[in-house]
């Protein structure tokens, strides 16, 4: 970090004599705000920004000299931890999650659908739709995906996310402790969800598919 | 998990598609190219379900090819990490075992297995546990949990756990036999 704050600087100073290539012109310019642009960028971009404090951190321990306390903070969060789910935060733009019960529906009516299109012996089903279908038909435990949103989507209120709730649905649950199971990162909102999830798993059950 | 999505692709095609089937001839050969496909990104492309437009097209210098940006929705499907999944044991050897769920392949290490459970050798290998009440081998159905993704240009490879709560066989149609 020291380094870039280095490196801008002498771009800067540069910047003044630089009016001979285009080239340097750029960079003057670029150089010229480094300090908006790079704190700008570091601020928006989340990962970036705790990269940031993390080193800051590990350096201002360095710094106050706790030689013994500060290696035994580190060696704590290397115990094998399960991923949290956190799909919400990977999903691109213009995307809105499913549960297998509503992709069903889905690729079930594509499925007819292609059936009918596929005039054209070139156009054959793709091997991730068979599977795709294969795997919705004897995952999901609901035919009734409106009414599985139904229930489901009262927990919104209570902090419950979007691919949380679908991985609820997914789950088939039988009782809360296997959605805090699935679900640790719900653990720290148990006392105030407990109750909405109890019944809305209650409520699941009875739709159950008796497959 | 599946999720809803707009993507864009250009798409080329050869003026002999031209007239008034054009947008049909556009869409199918948007489905041969992209259903079916897999991208780090967003996951295997399971199927279309619609076009949202199709804009206008530009002749390419050279050659008759028009491009054609057309946005176009699908159905995705793509593991995320710490999500569960249902999935058909597919091989069973002494490192672990290979599921597929859908159009992903999942690997579980034997590491990754309950400790109580051994690696049987035999025509049908399997993990069993010492009172064999509980068996994996081929064909079994697992309920898992992925840890970790490797995407690759054309293809998305799983590694999950079944050492958790509420994870393990959930149905087994050689018991059941």
């Amino acid at each position: 970090m020291s380094e870039k704050g280095g490196k801008g600087f002498k771009s800067s100073l540069k910047s003044t004599p630089s009016k001979y290539g285009s080239g340097k012109d750029d960079n003057s310019t670029k150089s010229k705000k480094p300090k908006k642009v790079q704190f700008d960028s570091l601020g928006t971009k989340e990962s970036g920004y705790k990269i940031i404090q993390d080193s800051d951190d590990q350096f201002q321990g360095s710094a106050k000299g706790g030689k013994g306390s500060k290696p035994k903070k580190t060696t704590l969060p290397k115990e094998p931890q399960p991923p949290e789910f956190k799909a919400e935060k990977e999903l691109p733009e213009n995307a809105k999650f499913l549960m297998d019960c509503e992709a069903f529906q889905i690729l079930e009516g594509i499925k007819a659908h292609i059936a009918v299109l596929s005039d054209d012996p070139s156009i054959k089903t793709p091997v991730s739709f068979d599977g795709g279908v294969e795997y919705v038909k004897y995952g999901s435990c609901y035919t009734n995906p409106q009414s599985v949103r139904q229930i489901l989507e009262p927990l919104k209120k209570h902090g419950v996310t979007e691919d949380e709730l679908c991985m609820i649905a997914n789950a088939c649950p039988e009782s809360t402790d296997e959605v805090f199971a699935f679900l640790p990162s719900m653990k720290g909102r148990k006392d105030k969800i407990i109750q909405p999830l109890e019944e809305a798993v209650a409520k699941l059950s009875k739709l159950e598919r008796s497959a | 998990m599946f999720f809803h999505i707009v993507l864009e692709r250009n798409m080329q095609l050869h003026p002999r598609f031209f007239g008034r089937n054009l947008r049909e001839n556009l869409v199918s050969k948007l489905m041969k190219d992209v259903e079916g496909t897999c991208s780090g990104r967003h996951g295997f492309v399971v199927a279309i379900t619609g076009i949202e437009s199709i804009g206008s097209g530009l002749i390419r210098d050279g050659t008759g090819f028009v491009t054609f940006p057309v946005k176009y929705q699908c159905v995705v499907f793509r593991p995320f990490k710490g999500e569960i999944l249902e999935a058909v044991v597919t091989l069973v050897n002494k490192m672990g075992f290979f599921a597929e769920a859908g159009p992903v392949q999942i690997f579980v290490s034997n590491h990754l297995i309950p400790d109580d459970m051994e690696f049987q050798a035999g025509d049908m290998p399997n993990y069993t546990t010492s009172d064999s009440s509980v068996k994996i081998q081929k064909e079994c159905e697992v309920r898992l949990k992925i840890i970790g993704t490797r995407v690759d240009a054309t293809e998305i490879f799983c590694v999950g756990t079944i050492k958790d709560d509420f994870l393990g066989v959930i149905n087994d149609p050689a018991a059941a036999a």
